[in-house]
């Protein structure tokens, strides 16, 4: 297995913190927590085609980026995520809600229809939002305004974490040149006394 | 001095030593004994480095790091994470991964076995048996549930290039003809070839054939055991029974391995098909992870 610290770093900074915050971090309203103007959210389900042309690569980086943020956040509410091969079909998000949609989502919803989406269970209401050409975090903030997902900011730790590991690389940016010159160096002195061996061998076959 | 002195045979070193003075005759030529004294010096290293090559294997042990320094998690936290990355996936593709790090030297006998899970991880394997044709073992492979059966088939079928299995075994009444055939090229590579010291040729096929279809292959490679022990639908509870089960069947296998051979599980960690590694603590829930129940399904 790898090195402790190396494997304790890449899962700290690739990992966790960027799973814990940045866009899509955020609780979306459960049963217990929901008001009347936000049902709880039950499903969410994305289709999108294969490669980014004809307006799909929102809604990748959106599954990329934001859905496992959402994934940690609400383990309990099922993701499903469908890959087409039709580039110019839908990109689409389907959000299920329990008994009846929010008014922000039905004012917000796109005319498009996802076959692939499940249908939705007698006790729930989808609603369905055309994500094509949008970025991805522009479809978070409709993903939010729909469903009053509650945004959880980065606590005073994870700030100083972060800030940690900019440091860190700023400072392996600069000892990455340090040691490229010293390398060099070396290499040059090596040549130059390649070459004067070349010189003192001619002068003896003079 | 010494060390070029020392090279000779004795009965020389003392005709030298006699003479000594007569080889630093005069300061005039003093770069002289300095190259002299250079070679011996560097054959001298030369004949240290063969004597020590032999001797020189490096750490007899792996090395293991300070697990304090790891950050571990209870299985739901884990769990919770992995979960996150694996957000999207076909739920039957994506399978929970456990390394479990062996505390063990570098030479000496490694882990390869076979395991039942108490949940069966994947869906179904297909499983080829070589076997002749027309015995009662091809009946019983058959009735197990095995894909191919037969001799001549098999190889043909091989040959051709249809492989549409992902386990093969052989009886032992046919590992001639089998051996005859030379499929050793077209299995080998894919790791399919029975051969005795894999528990791939074997008597009784029916008992193998069932095992093998609700079993996993593990061994050890570099003192890691890697098995896939869950699909990614699993409840933290079916896991957890499928990690015990492995963790046991492993310790069971290192005790039987040979008396003086020590074999300990140092860390188990917990990855999953495109998730990260993350070291288990040995508890099943911390206080901050989620209800078990919302841990399953998609």
């Amino acid at each position: 297995m790898v090195n402790l610290f190396k494997r304790m770093r890449k899962l700290k900074t690739v990992s966790l913190l960027n799973i814990q915050i940045g866009a899509g971090a955020a609780t979306f309203p459960t049963a217990s927590s929901a008001t009347k103007e936000f049902p709880a959210i039950t499903r969410l389900h994305l289709t999108y085609a294969r490669k980014i042309y004809g307006g799909h690569q929102g809604a990748r980086h959106f599954w990329r980026n934001c859905l496992p943020r959402l994934k940690y956040y609400n383990p309990a509410v099922p993701m499903t995520v469908r890959q087409t091969d039709q580039q110019d079909g839908p990109a689409a998000l389907t959000i299920y809600f329990s008994e009846r949609a929010s008014n922000a989502a039905t004012l917000l919803a796109g005319k498009v229809t996802d076959e692939h989406a499940p249908k939705p269970s007698s006790a729930e209401t989808s609603v369905v939002l055309d994500i094509k050409d949008l970025d991805h975090k522009d479809i978070w903030t409709k993903v939010k305004n729909m469903t009053g997902a509650q945004e959880i900011p980065a606590s005073a730790e994870q700030q100083a974490e972060l800030q940690k590991l900019e440091q860190m690389r700023q400072q392996g940016d600069k000892d990455r040149v340090r040691i490229a010159a010293i390398r060099q160096a070396k290499a040059d002195q090596e040549r130059m006394l390649q070459e004067a061996r070349g010189e003192v061998e001619k002068l003896k076959q003079l | 001095m010494a060390s070029y002195s020392s090279l000779l045979p004795t009965a020389a070193r003392g005709i030298l030593s006699s003479c000594r003075p007569a080889l630093h005759p005069s300061p005039m030529a003093t770069f002289l004994p300095g190259l002299q004294q250079v070679r011996a010096a560097s054959q001298a290293r030369k004949k240290d480095q063969k004597t020590t090559a032999k001797k020189k294997k490096g750490p007899r042990e792996f090395k293991q790091k300070d697990l304090k320094d790891m950050q571990q998690y209870a299985l739901c936290d884990a769990m919770r994470y992995l979960r996150a990355f694996e957000v999207g996936r076909e739920p039957t593709a994506a399978k929970y991964e456990v390394h479990v790090r062996l505390k063990t030297r570098r030479d000496g006998p490694v882990i390869r076995n076979m395991l039942r899970f108490p949940h069966s991880v994947q869906t179904e394997s297909r499983i080829c048996v070589v076997c002749p044709p027309g015995t009662r073992h091809e009946k019983e492979a058959r009735a197990a549930g095995a894909v191919l059966v037969g001799e001549q088939e098999v190889f043909d079928a091989v040959k051709a290039g249809k492989i549409e299995f992902d386990r093969c075994l052989c009886h032992p009444d046919s590992l001639e003809a089998l051996n005859k055939a030379g499929l050793g090229r077209i299995l080998g590579p894919r790791g399919l070839m029975p051969s005795a010291k894999t528990g791939t040729v074997v008597e009784d096929i029916a008992v193998r054939v069932e095992m093998l279809r609700g079993g996993t292959v593990y061994r050890e490679r570099d003192a890691v055991i890697r098995v896939p022990i869950g699909q990614l639908g699993f409840t933290p509870e079916q896991l957890r029974d499928n990690l015990r089960a492995t963790i046991d069947q492993i310790k069971k296998d290192a005790a039987g391995l040979n008396d003086r051979i020590t074999k300990e599980v140092y860390e188990v960690v917990l990855s999953s098909t495109n998730g990260p590694g993350f070291s288990l603590n040995g508890e099943f829930k911390s206080d901050e992870s989620p209800d078990s129940a919302v841990l399953q399904g998609v």
